[in-house]
């Protein structure tokens, strides 16, 4: 039997490495992926598949034919003004585009999950710029390595070991010759791979942005030396961070939850993204990047997708089939009522938003479209299966860094079940018949 | 005696819900996902004991979790993992979700944590 | 230098060595043998010094203590850390320089290999603590990055 090399779409690192074997129906070897890649492998026949569209009556799910199912939706869009689209950050690049689509012909509010993760660093990216980075430069040439605000060894187990344990081409002794310094208040499990030349830096609930600020002060001055403590940290980590950021040839800082959701407003980002320009602009030989780090594995695609056909990259209402402005937010939306029914793919909101948002959604009509059973199945009114992209269909699919990915096709999805794509076409077409 | 403690909400590989719902059930999502992680003085200044849980509560709701042990965690904090049961005590400021920093007073309790199904319904009922 | 503390550093020359301290380098190397001493076998007044140097050594010279690496497969996590880290691995397997998962069938000096989201050690025989010579001998690079802690390096 071969073993194929195969993009895994466990998260968003979307690892390219990962052998599969099959024999046509099932996956059965799986070497080289993480136990999250494991799972995602293991979902064509989870116990939680879900395989026929359900209709819920009388308080209950009901397995019902695809006919009646998109007859319901057909009927729940009907009576509706103000839907709202949500999810596709596990869907491909195309079944996005058709997500838009459809928000554009039932003029809805679509949004996708980057809206609670890591969304608002390229509206801010937008106004100030931002340095990038890919995932083969950090590879090859960074000997810096900063985690703000991110257990990468539990949240993306695989990425210390690519960046900091690979050996690259400038970088030919890997490990050696690389430094990581991770920022943040709890000690996780990526402390774990500290050696003694690296810094770990127990940060105060909160005072990233005193941090930053600090640091920005100090960056403009020459072989400048700090005299007090920042944010609980000791002023000789402080320190030896500042010589590292302002000595590194290639750096990169990796931001995670930690930093964007500490702080709800806008300004840690900006500071942030100032941060890296000025460290930048100050530097001679080298330079500092920037990589946002999320948890699903198409987020950056929804943002792609839309930032091209609309110009915006998330949070687009479309009233008489025409995009208009709006400031709003899915998170707003829901909070003040402002919808009338909600379609949800391939995520689970109930299970990430507080619960007051979770009783307003539920009190409106809810269509699920999704390949696994979940918290928000359990309460939708209607369910449509759809197949697993990456490995029941093809699909383009952005990696964290912003590298578009094609993912292929091993297992042919459970008769009668069509791609994430293809259901949100059909119920376009649906709409289109009178 | 309520003492005034910081939630932060993290995803954690062993309580990961897309592997928690790939085998789990109501029960292992329960004891997986219902637990928060605090430190061992923490652990004494509540007088707590091993079978005891914790219950949360603030502005937004309350919830009762399993408790653990981890000397990892700072003082005055407690790690969630993401799920349900970590929703009923976060909310949005500034139209943005609050999943780190949200202040919270914990007490030691006998009750047990809710079920899953339970949670469910409380969504759905009107 | 830790073994040289415990030979009886009166540069005999019994050993065939003109000092004590190149005998402790040839030691640690694995060119000659805790035996070779023989002051420090025969006279009583070195015998703590003599259990203490097998101990280090991981029980040369006397009954062979046998090396493992024990992976805790609950904590293991398959992050593949110990697969890159590994330099036995780097020499064999050119994808793990990169990062990437080896090749499968592996190669058949291949310490270590992420299956099914566990890691799984293959053959322990081509391990450096075995085969290298010198400061290589000590190499603990597996233990040391396991961000979860799951491997250990013992001898029984």
């Amino acid at each position: 039997m071969a073993m194929e090399r195969i993009p895994c779409t466990g998260c968003s690192l979307l690892c390219d490495d990962v052998l599969i074997g099959t024999d046509g129906i099932f996956i059965d070897k799986i070497y080289g992926a993480c136990l999250k890649g494991k799972e995602r492998f293991n979902q064509p026949i989870a116990e939680n598949r879900l395989t026929s569209p359900m209709i819920r009556k009388n308080g209950k799910l009901e397995n019902v034919s695809w006919d009646v199912a998109l007859e319901k939706i057909k009927q729940i869009l009907a009576n509706s003004s103000r839907p709202l689209l949500y999810g596709f950050s596990t869907s491909s690049c195309e079944a996005q585009l058709k997500g838009i689509k459809l928000a554009k012909k039932i003029n809805g509010f679509i949004d996708s999950n980057s809206i609670i993760c890591q969304g608002k660093v390229l509206n801010v990216a937008k106004e100030i710029g931002m340095t990038l980075t890919t995932l083969a430069e950090v590879i090859n040439k960074t000997d810096l390595i900063i985690l703000w605000g991110s257990n990468a060894a539990a949240s993306i187990p695989r990425l210390l070991n690519k960046i900091l344990f690979s050996r690259g081409k400038f970088r030919m002794t890997g490990r050696e010759i690389k430094t990581i310094i991770i920022i943040d208040p709890v000690k996780t499990a990526s402390f774990g791979v500290m050696q003694l030349r690296d810094v770990a830096l127990h940060i105060e609930h909160g005072k990233d942005l005193e941090l930053i600020r600090v640091l920005k002060e100090e960056c403009c001055k020459k072989d400048s030396v700090l005299e007090k403590s920042v944010a609980g940290i000791d002023k000789e980590e402080l320190n030896r961070l500042l010589l590292n950021l302002v000595g590194a040839e290639n750096g990169v800082i990796f931001v995670g939850q930690g930093i964007l959701r500490t702080h709800s407003d806008d300004n840690i980002i900006k500071e942030l993204l100032e941060l890296v320009q000025l460290i930048n602009s100050r530097q001679e030989k080298g330079r500092m990047s920037l990589a946002l780090l999320g948890g699903h594995y198409n987020m950056i695609g929804f943002e792609q997708v839309a930032l091209s056909i609309t110009g915006k990259n998330h949070s687009l209402q479309f009233s008489d089939n025409n995009l208009i402005e709006t400031k709003d937010t899915i998170i707003n939306k829901i909070e003040k009522d402002d919808f009338d029914c909600s379609i949800i793919v391939g995520t689970d909101p109930i299970s990430h938003f507080p619960f007051s948002l979770s009783k307003n959604m539920a009190s409106k009509p809810i269509i699920c479209i999704d390949n696994r059973k979940s918290a928000t199945s359990d309460i939708a009114d209607v369910i449509l299966p759809s197949a697993i992209t990456g490995i029941e269909c093809e699909g383009l699919a952005y990696r964290f860094d912003h590298v578009p990915m094609q993912l292929k096709k091993v297992l042919d999805p459970p008769s009668g079940i069509p791609t994430d794509e293809e259901v949100l076409n059909q119920i376009i077409q649906k709409l289109d018949v009178s | 005696m309520p003492m005034k403690m910081i939630v932060n909400i993290v995803r954690m590989v062993d309580h990961d819900q897309a592997k928690e719902f790939a085998f789990g059930d109501e029960k292992s999502l329960k004891e997986n996902l219902g637990i928060g992680f605090i430190n061992p003085s923490d652990f004494e200044k509540l007088g707590l004991v091993k079978s005891l849980r914790i219950k949360l509560s603030n502005s937004f709701g309350d919830i009762i979790i399993e408790q653990e042990q981890d000397e990892n965690v700072p003082e005055g904090t407690v790690l969630m993992p993401v799920s349900i049961w970590s929703n009923q005590i976060t909310g949005v400021e500034k139209d943005e979700i609050q999943y780190k920093n949200i202040e919270v007073e914990v007490e030691a309790t006998r009750d047990p944590v809710p079920e899953y199904k339970d949670l469910i319904l409380k969504i759905k009922e009107k | 230098m830790e073994l040289y503390k415990y030979l009886p550093q009166t540069n005999c020359k019994k050993c065939g060595k003109p000092t004590c301290m190149s005998f402790a380098l040839e030691l640690l190397q694995g060119k000659v043998k805790i035996s070779d001493c023989t002051p420090l076998i025969e006279e009583v007044k070195y015998k703590e010094k003599y259990e203490a140097l097998k101990e280090l050594l991981g029980g040369e010279g006397g009954k062979e203590k046998q090396l493992h690496i024990e992976i805790d497969e609950d904590l293991c996590d398959g992050c593949g850390i110990c697969v890159t880290a590994c330099p036995v691995n780097a020499r064999y397997c050119p994808p793990t320089l990169s990062g990437k998962a080896p090749d499968v069938p592996h190669d058949k000096h291949q310490l270590f290999e992420v299956k099914d989201g566990k890691c799984v050690l293959l053959n322990l025989e081509h391990c450096r603590r075995l085969e290298a010579g010198g400061r290589e001998r000590e190499c603990r690079v597996c233990e040391i990055y396991c961000p979860r802690e799951a491997i250990e390096i013992i001898y029984i």
